[in-house]
């Protein structure tokens, strides 16, 4: 079974170069909660245009008239779909499923990567990043904060751990 | 010569393109490692699987000596590299925040990208969670701004805050890695668990 | 297992050696050698002292003039509106915003143009646009602009205008208070063309 996944140290060794070339390219890192806000602050402002106009914290997305959309961390979000895809089909692992610890149901499992996701959205926006943007370029770039978030978010989910084992182990 | 899009050696049309293609690999290269998996994620925190830890840390160093060396050769100008800003206490609140999310959610943001192209429907709600949790940052802002503006510190490395070159930094960061990819190999021994 | 130890040794022995050299913090000279030869035999870098006086008495906005000589000899005399960067001082980063800003043109000068031509030289190698040099350094501006020889009564009426505005000019620099008629022959249609900087984007980036 373990066979099947690269070697982590060479899939890290290409991860690595792949952040190179993102900063001798565009000078700047790699991203993931960006584009999700990008995607949310571009739909609600179809909705509510002015709602989101007049956000404090959204507003600045959308003033003269930008689409937020058409940003790197976008195109580069469907370059993960895309390079995810490949390899997933290339490896066989595509496949329709909900992946869970056999002892707990698929919905409790649904239910907790929701509440995952809300914090995890949450906490991106108040970081400043995600482990992408903000924890891995920042490191890579020796940013201060990269590596605050990076003990930060580790840190956290050793102490949660024992809570949660139920879910996993 | 670099960053090459922002001394405007290519220009700024090809950064959308280029931002798409460094995704692909970038997606390719965490789905490779496992990173589709929220069983390989969490396994970190169990010691079962160290994948994360090994990756991650690979990763960084990698980029990080990389930049060095490209600076060394003048490949870079590490000036026009963006640093991110330190704003201390969002940057704990929020790596805490997210901490808690890791453990509950199986994944983060990018790599549930990754696990969701490959068709996990677990991947797909955490990210429907992430775009929520998004949206009442962003609904909810007055009430943390104070807090999320709170100890800005401007964009300091880490090395200066300690003094040292950024040489004397990545080594410390390599031996750290080190240490840790050693703990990680003792740890999935001790703690091995059967996949499903 | 050993490919693994043999990739942890080598990654040490990066992390050794880059530890060890010294950081690269050197500017980078974006103009070549005969970039520079080609620049300096066009002498586009050139202001002459009639052109300066004019836009000095005009108040001309787009102007700074920097004194590339020492504080004490700035201290002495020095042009109106001058501010003193010694050229010891011109790569001090405390000066880049007010070098390299694309939005006003700098004259240098010193007594000469040795110094003056040194820092355009070093500036100019830099990239930075909008350089310029006062020609004939301070001596000439005094022999030209403070006390300008009487033309010949041959002479074209164009150097006679020219006389009568440094008659002027020289009344206003030497402080006579003297009602200056700021209407130089046609100087003013020498005036380089600002070069725009690009807007220097802070480097984006972030989640």
């Amino acid at each position: 079974m373990k066979t099947k996944y690269m070697n982590p140290y060479l899939a890290g060794l290409m991860l690595g170069l792949v952040l190179l070339m993102a900063f001798f390219f565009s000078g700047r890192g790699l991203g993931a909660s960006g584009a999700f806000k990008n995607l949310l602050v571009a739909s609600e402002h179809i909705v509510a245009a002015e709602h989101v106009e007049t956000n404090g914290y959204f507003g600045k997305y959308v003033a003269d008239g930008k689409n937020p959309l058409n940003s790197w961390l976008s195109f580069e979000i469907l370059g993960v779909l895309v390079g995810g895809f490949i390899s997933g089909a290339l490896s066989g692992r595509l496949k329709i499923k909900v992946e869970h610890f056999p002892k707990i149901t698929a919905n409790k499992r649904l239910t907790m990567a929701l509440i995952g996701g809300v914090l995890f959205g949450f906490g991106s926006q108040l970081g400043r990043g995600c482990t992408s943007g903000s924890a891995l370029t920042g490191m890579a770039v020796l940013s201060l904060g990269g590596f605050i978030t990076m003990a930060a978010i580790f840190g956290t989910a050793f102490g949660l751990a024992y809570t949660f084992r139920k879910n996993w182990i | 010569m670099g960053p090459l899009v922002p001394q405007e050696i290519i220009g700024q049309d090809w950064n959308m393109l280029i931002a798409f293609i460094i995704g692909i690999g970038f997606g390719f290269a965490l789905e490779q490692a496992g990173f589709s998996s929220s069983r390989k994620l969490a396994g970190l925190f169990y010691g079962y699987d160290t994948v994360v830890l090994k990756v991650f840390f690979t990763a960084a160093v990698t980029a990080m000596l990389g930049l060095l060396y490209f600076s060394l050769f003048g490949w870079i100008d590490l000036n026009l590299v963006y640093v991110n800003p330190t704003f201390i206490w969002s940057a704990i609140g929020g790596g805490v925040i997210m901490g808690a999310g890791f453990i509950i959610g199986g994944f983060c943001p990018g790599t549930s990208v990754c696990a969701a192209a490959i068709g996990k429907i677990d991947a797909m709600i955490f990210l429907a969670g992430v775009v929520i949790g998004i949206f009442v940052f962003g609904e909810g802002y007055p009430l943390w701004k104070e807090f999320y503006n709170s100890g800005n510190l401007g964009n300091p490395k880490i090395s200066e805050i300690l003094g040292v070159s950024g040489g004397v930094m990545a080594l410390l960061v390599i031996i750290a890695a080190g240490i840790m990819f050693w703990i990680g190999e003792w740890a999935e021994k001790k703690f091995t668990r059967e996949e499903y | 297992m050993n490919a693994r130890i043999l990739t942890l040794a080598v990654t040490l022995l990066l992390g050794v050696v880059i530890a060890m050299v010294p950081e690269n913090t050197t500017k980078r000279y974006k103009l070549t050698a005969s970039d520079m030869i080609t620049e300096v035999r066009d002498g586009s870098e050139i202001i002459s002292p009639e052109d300066l006086a004019h836009w000095i008495i005009t108040k001309d906005p787009s102007i700074q003039i920097i004194d590339v000589r020492s504080p004490d000899e700035f201290a002495t005399y020095h042009l109106t509106n001058a501010f003193n960067i010694p050229i010891a001082d011109i790569l001090n980063d405390d000066y880049v915003d007010i070098l390299d800003q694309g939005v006003k043109m700098n004259v240098f000068y010193s007594n000469g143009t040795m110094y003056s031509h040194q820092a355009w030289m070093v500036l100019r190698q830099l990239g930075y646009e909008n350089n310029y040099v006062l020609q004939g350094g301070l001596n000439y501006w005094f022999e030209s602009i403070l006390s300008p020889k009487a033309p010949s009564i041959y002479s074209s009426d164009e150097e006679i205008a020219k006389y009568d505005f440094k008659k002027g000019a020289s009344e206003y620099f030497g402080g006579g208070g003297a009602e200056i008629q700021a209407t130089a022959p046609a100087t003013n249609t020498n005036k380089p063309v600002i070069k725009r900087k690009k807007a220097k984007k802070a480097p984006a980036g972030g989640c």
